[in-house]
């Protein structure tokens, strides 16, 4: 058994990171056990507990990028440790010295495409309202109702667009009175934040707080679990609060009030997955789900993680971004249960569970066809 | 008008209410339950002994019942407090049952006949009950109650079908609640725990996955009158499972989690070993998993019971908290992922799982502690003054077992006597006005009359009736020789019914009374004391157990029973006929005690005695009092032990009833209970002989000093104790380091020492607190083996490891290597999770040596003839239930005597010796029983072999005209009959059991002339082994 000694300055540093909490640990192994990583191969959060702890913590491998902030371990730890933040604490003490080990290497780049272009996948910043082309949708204004803040997937991705456009087609159709930032608008940054660069985060929450002040916008409405949680709990770090809702919650809301009618049929089942950062993050379960139930013709049908202990896509804490061998990807696994669940469509509200499922969905027999559609996509059937 | 009201009829509140009734109080024992009993009641068996539960449990709810100074009033709940210290008035509200108390027998008939199946909320809801029930079947009082809620009739005005059938007219509809206003002196708050509800967090899929229980629910469906009737069944198919997994910790030890406790429940790792060691009694072949994270074996005897468990075939202990995984469709089998160190994670099929779910405060404790005026902890217990745990925020209000925080049995009892000792010391003015002795009519000289046996059988409700012919056995036994009355009894043991007894006795001239009934294990003082009151010498009593002997085991063949039946009851009369009576004595009481030890429990116990009115010596081997306290000088909690130490002295010097002698040992002691004659020898003086009616030993412990880790070699290496001491003379070797390292564990859980010492995880947290207080820069590694840091020290673990004190779990078998290193030391240890060594620098290394006994506790236990458990600590009388008393009559026991213990603790144990002491203290004379042994000196032959046999040296030579004889002392004769075995002559014979008797019987089975005379001659030897074994067994306890 090798031997070391405690690392005293970069226990220091850890805690000066946002590691503190880690010191809690009394090594109960409980993050291990439902950790999703564990579903795949080997990965020991305890292990990376105990590490930093001591101040062992090995930057030149991939074991601190693996957390995917899914949020399991922190709502199930006794002690009160906060993985993720202090997860993110290790991953600063990595990006400090520029060091992305193996599949993390593509952060670089989207650290470069962040940083010239608010955006993480590689668009031109002048394209970000390229999406609305052709459609009903306005520059935002100070006098109107909503800000709708798209996001990088949103306004980028091929797949992810049609999510976009089914927004637009949906407030449209309950004579919501919104707009866009276009241009102006820059990536959120919780993304960015959780591998540790802190700094460019900052720069892209002051690039959007200045935008959402210049327009003069109170309320804004977002279609990413990720821009929610950064906006919400985040971006009041920089003493703003601007009224955040989420789309599914907001598109509930027109239903109930009557400003929206679900007229169509939809005959089908549907199994709801809950984001992360939607349901362990911000606490929103029930509404997207009375949502559902309220379409009529849809069956719902719960998987076997749901709710509380649902099964991460993989996508978070930077994830999203990093490559992940096909075997060790949750999402795999996220919709073998949907198939099991007896489901013909795997709908959700996140863009990187959209895009981990799509991908996965695709290794399916043919006589397991699963539709990966954002809840938005049924709700625009059905008016 | 009463003494002493106490609040919670569990365990605790018991075994408060009869020390209290006991030393001359008047007692209300009041329960919101419709039965005595709580918790304990529904627990299958006890660990570590192993004890049932109820068996133990049970005699003591009738013990109450029967004690002219215990009112009982269940189903009752407190509704207001009014007044002060000496002159509360409480009003009380009776609950209705709907019965009326008096009339109901408890025969059962109205549950048969009720239409209405509800939970059976004793059997955590796994099997059904009725709306008209008894709470469980040995319940005090036991009578049904109406359960208003589904009662057909409260609730709709239909059906009467119990009141038709009630042949006692028991029932009325038109009770209403009851007001009852009581006066008392003092109020004990006993009223226990509730378990934590797993549903809360939802998250181990109980409520939702059917074969996931608690471990409450399991303690039922290992019980035998539990909802499977003792068959471990799981609840989905009611099939036998064979691989059964426990998950430790649930709702404790959980800093963060929103609906758990962060408090360690301190009973879950006992309870789940016996838990397992039960089930594998069930099924050997039976796979059991406990998923755990420390192992908290902290009390006596409890580290070899987590080693038989964990020795056991087929039973691993691992250790990971857990996640349910899944329920799996077809076979309900539940999932378990939990975390290997080597293997890393792993899902794991179960058919059933345990949840070991915690001890929380009594539901509505808020509303309690309003209703009498006192403060909560923030955990919702009872706040408690460490100096006197007994002691609630409110004077005149105390407070006993788990309400003052998660507690095991044996405290639940000791500070329920704890109770009583400072109950009397408020109430000690007004001792004696209110109770009141039991009067009997003169004893009937029945030596001339003719033998005139009366036979009752009883049916026990149906428990007997259903399967026995009752008649043909009453027709039977008036054929029998020498009987000249037999009568049947639907319940004999209900009030009515004993009256009749006692009646027939006076008017029949009977002289024996045979009752074909229960056991007498529970059952006998009762109807000995029937017979006392028509007159009649206790002794001329005997029972016929035809129910546990009988209609319990042969329920399915009738007849062959009811000839069974008529076989005990021959063989019963026939030893009744040569039946005799038997004086009980009663001596005098030596109102003086004695206390050897004064350390902190000799003295608290010393002062507690003196302040209820008796002389006290107290008797101190060294110059000074205070003991090992002297070397402690605050606790976790924060308690500034020297100051309390030092006014507790000056109370004891002050005090003009308490006589110190230190410099003083014992050199011999004579005599029995309430008459002791001690020698004591105190240095420059001559030895003195002093009398004393009782005894308690707190001869207390000392800290091992170890042989490894360079200890006593490099004056960097400390003890515990060295440390504090060092810390509070602010030594700048202690106060200027900069790294400090503890070892846990130095010199017990090991193979010469086979016990946890209890207190060193606290004590190495306290200091380590303490250092960090004074130099927060100070970097503290504590390795240990498992962090026992039970109950509410739990938050300091916590609270250590948020001042970044670190902790390092070692194995045994890998210690961790103290290494001088230049100016300081070098400690390696290896750290299981990191699977690497951590190389440690130390300016210090302290080492939590273990607690051992003192070097006196030998003399003393030899001169008190008290037993010592293997490891050198007294042995008390039974673990569980008379955790302070010893099986010697007259001594008791507290402190670090009894086995390692914090402050709190011996304190509360030292009030609880002296509630025991005092029982015999404040009355005037103690009864020895009559049945005990006696010499025939003509046939002794002087071998001795009696007296080698006696365990509690009752026997003795003495010298007669024709030489050295045996002579037994029959107050200390506990009747267990082991010399009558090993006498060679026959000379020395146990009163009650004589050969005659026992041969009458003997033959009495064997004489019937029929087919079954085979099978007849072969069953009376159980009676005869129970006749005999019983004794046995009741000193064993």
């Amino acid at each position: 058994m090798e031997t070391v000694a405690p690392f005293k300055e970069i226990i220091d540093v850890i805690k000066e990171n946002g590691g503190d909490s880690f010191k809690y640990c009394y090594q109960c192994g409980r993050c291990d056990a439902v950790c999703p990583w564990n579903r795949v191969q080997n990965f020991s959060m305890r292990k990376i507990v105990r590490q930093a702890t001591f101040g062992l913590t090995e930057i030149d491998n991939e074991g601190i990028w693996r957390c995917s902030t899914c949020g399991t371990c922190p709502t199930n730890c006794p002690r009160g440790v906060n993985q993720i933040e202090a997860g993110v604490a290790l991953r600063k003490l990595a990006a400090e010295y520029d060091v992305y080990p193996g599949h993390v290497a593509p952060v670089r780049n989207v650290v470069a495409s962040l940083t010239s272009e608010g955006n993480s996948l590689g668009g031109d910043r002048d394209k970000r309202a390229e999406w609305a082309k052709g459609l009903p949708v306005k520059t935002f204004t100070e006098d109107m109702e909503v800000l709708y803040f798209t996001g990088c997937y949103l306004s980028y991705d091929p797949r992810m667009k049609e999510v976009a456009a089914a927004t637009a087609k949906i407030l449209n159709k309950a004579g919501v009175d919104f707009g866009i930032l276009g241009s102006r608008e820059s990536c959120c940054g919780e993304s960015i934040r959780k591998t540790g660069n802190e700094e460019l985060f900052k720069r892209l929450a002051k690039e959007n707080i200045k935008a959402f002040i210049d327009h003069g916008v109170k309320k804004v409405l977002v279609s990413s679990p990720h821009c929610y949680h950064s906006f919400k709990n985040e971006y009041p770090e920089f003493m703003v609060n601007f009224e955040v809702v989420f789309i599914s919650e907001y598109i509930a809301e027109l239903v109930n009030e009557g400003r929206l009618q679900l007229t169509g049929e939809y005959e089908k089942k549907v199994t709801y997955h809950d984001p992360c950062y939607l349901g362990r993050h911000n606490g929103i379960y029930d509404k997207p789900r009375e949502l559902l139930t309220k379409v009529s013709g849809l069956e719902l049908r719960e998987m076997a993680d749901s709710r509380e202990n649902s099964l991460c896509c993989g996508g978070g804490g930077g994830r999203i971004w990093m490559e992940t061998p096909k075997e060790e990807r949750f999402s795999g696994l996220r919709v073998r249960q949907a198939v099991d669940a007896g489901a013909e469509v795997l709908v959700t509200s996140c863009p990187y569970c959209i895009t981990n499922f799509t991908d996965s969905s695709l290794d399916l027999d043919e006589s397991e066809a699963l539709q990966i559609k954002d809840i938005t996509e049924i709700i625009q059937e059905v008016i | 008008m009463g003494d002493v009201l106490v609040v919670g009829g569990g365990i605790s509140g018991i075994q408060a209410a009869l020390d209290m009734a006991d030393s001359g109080f008047r007692v209300y024992l009041v329960d919101k339950s419709p039965a005595l009993g709580g918790k304990m009641a529904q627990l299958d068996k006890t660990f570590p002994t192993g004890d049932c539960s109820m068996c133990i449990e049970s005699p003591k709810f009738i013990e109450c019942a029967r004690n002219p100074n215990i009112e009982i009033l269940t189903y009752t709940e407190v509704d207001r407090v009014e007044g002060e210290a000496g002159d509360f008035k409480v009003t009380l509200i009776k609950k209705p049952r709907y019965i009326i108390e008096e009339k109901c027998t408890g025969c059962n008939i109205c549950v048969d006949y009720c239409p209405v199946k509800i939970p059976d909320t004793f059997n955590q809801n796994l099997s059904s009950s009725k709306a008209v029930h008894i709470h469980f079947s040995q319940a005090e009082p036991l009578v049904t109650y109406v359960d208003p809620e589904t009662c057909l009739y409260l609730k709709e005005g239909k059906c009467q079908a119990c009141v038709n059938v009630c042949k006692a007219k028991a029932f009325d509809f038109h009770q209403k609640p009851e007001k009852v206003e009581v006066e008392v002196g003092a109020i004990l708050l006993s009223p226990g725990f509730d378990t934590f509800d797993p549903k809360l967090r939802n998250d181990f899929g109980y409520g939702i996955m059917e074969n996931v229980v608690t471990s409450l629910d399991f303690e039922r469906i290992l019980c035998a009158t539990g909802p499977y009737e003792g068959e471990v069944r799981r609840p989905s198919d009611k099939k036998h499972p064979h691989k059964i997994a426990w998950i430790q910790c649930v709702g404790s030890r959980q800093a963060n989690l929103e609906g758990g406790n962060s408090y360690c429940s301190a009973v879950c790792c006992a309870y789940t070993q016996k838990q397992v060691i039960l089930a594998k009694d069930h099924d050997a072949g039976l796979n059991a998993t406990i998923f755990h994270n420390d192992i908290r074996a902290f009390s006596k005897d409890f580290e070899r019971f987590y080693q038989r468990a964990e020795k056991l075939p087929e039973v691993n202990f691992i250790r990971s908290y857990v996640t349910v995984g899944r329920e799996i469709e077809e076979s309900k089998n539940v999932t378990i992922r939990y975390s290997t160190l080597d293997e890393g994670v792993k899902e794991e099929e179960f058919d059933l799982v345990v949840l070991s779910v915690g001890l929380n405060p009594p539901k509505d404790v808020e509303g309690l502690a309003k209703k009498f005026g006192i403060e909560l902890n923030e955990h919702g217990f009872c706040k408690i003054n460490p100096k006197n745990p007994i002691e609630t925020t409110r004077k005149g209000v105390f407070v006993s077992g788990a309400f003052q925080g998660p507690l095991d049995i044996p405290e639940s009892v000791v500070t329920a006597s704890g109770a009583d000792a400072l109950c009397g010391e408020l109430l000690n003015y007004r001792r004696h006005r209110l109770s009141r002795d039991r009067v009997y009519p003169p004893e009937r000289d029945v030596s001339e009359e003719e033998l005139k046996i009366g036979v009752v059988v009883c049916h026990c409700g149906a428990n007997i009736g259903r399967t026995v012919d009752i008649p043909a056995l009453v027709e039977y036994a008036s054929t029998l020789e020498g009987v000249s009355w037999a009568g049947e009894n639907l319940f004999a043991c209900s009030t009515e019914n004993a009256k009749q007894i006692s009646d027939a006795i006076v008017e029949k001239g009977l002289n024996r009374v045979v009752l074909a009934a229960c056991t007498p294990r529970t059952h006998e003082p009762l109807f000995r004391d029937t017979c006392r009151e028509a007159g009649l010498n206790q002794y001329f009593f005997e029972f016929a157990n035809i129910r546990e002997h009988c209609s319990w085991v042969h329920s399915r063949e009738k007849e062959a029973a009811t000839e069974k039946a008529k076989d005990i009851i021959r063989m019963s009369v026939a030893r009744a006929a040569h039946l005799e009576p038997l004086e009980e004595f009663e001596l005098p009481v030596n109102k003086t005690a004695m206390v050897i030890g004064g350390g902190l429990a000799g003295m608290t116990s010393a002062l507690n005695m003196a302040q209820q009115g008796f002389e006290v010596y107290l008797i101190e081997k060294d110059a000074d009092l205070g003991g090992m306290a002297r070397k402690i000088h605050y606790t976790l909690e924060g308690m500034d032990v020297q100051e309390h130490l030092n006014a507790l002295i000056r109370k004891v010097y002050q005090h003009p009833l308490i006589r110190v002698a230190t410099d003083s040992t014992i050199t011999e002691v004579t005599g029995y209970v309430g008459n002791y004659t001690t020698t004591v020898n105190t240095a420059g003086r001559k030895p003195r002989k002093i009398k004393h009616g009782i005894a308690v030993i707190a001869t207390g412990a000392q800290e091992h000093r170890p042989t490894e880790y360079h200890y006593g070699e490099n004056d960097r290496v400390l003890t515990q104790l060295e440390l504090e001491g060092e810390i509070s003379s602010q030594n700048e070797k202690v106060t200027g380091a900069q790294s400090l390292v503890m070892v846990q564990c130095v010199g017990c859980r090991q193979e010469d020492r086979n016990y946890c010492s209890r207190v060193c995880c606290g004590q190495a947290i306290k200091n380590a607190l303490k250092l960090k207080e004074i130099n927060p820069a100070i970097d503290i590694h504590i390795l240990f083996r498992d962090m026992r840091t039970y109950g509410f020290k739990e938050d300091f673990y916590r609270e250590a490891a948020s001042k970044d004190i670190k902790f390092i779990r070692y194995e045994p078998q890998d210690k961790p290597q103290v290494d001088a290193a230049g100016d300081g030391l070098q400690v390696t240890v290896a750290d299981p999770v990191l699977g690497q060594r951590l190389e440690l620098e130390a300016d210090l290394v302290v080492l939590s040596a273990a607690v051992i006994p003192a070097e006196s506790a030998q003399d003393v236990g030899r001169f008190f003839k008290l037993a010592l458990n293997p490891d050198g600590f007294f042995q008390e009388a039974h673990v569980k239930l008379r955790p302070v008393d010893f099986a010697a009559d007259g001594v008791f026991l507290c402190g670090t005597a009894h086995y390692p213990k914090h402050i709190s603790e011996t304190i509360s144990q030292a009030y609880g010796a002296a509630g025991r002491a005092v029982v015999i203290l404040s009355g005037e004379s103690v009864t020895a029983s009559g049945s005990v042994c006696d010499v025939k000196e003509d046939n002794c032959v002087s071998c001795g072999a009696c007296i080698t046999a006696c365990k509690y040296g009752a026997i003795e030579f003495h010298e007669t005209p024709k030489g050295k004889k045996a002579r037994v002392e029959a107050v200390l004769c506990k009747g267990d009959g082991l010399c009558n075995a090993k006498c060679p002559t026959g000379a020395i014979y146990l009163k009650h059991y004589t050969d005659e008797e026992i041969f009458a019987q003997i033959d009495g089975a064997v004489e019937r002339p029929t087919c079954q005379m085979n099978q007849a001659a072969k069953r009376p030897t159980c009676q005869i082994e129970q006749a005999v074994e019983q004794p046995t067994c009741e000193a064993a306890c």
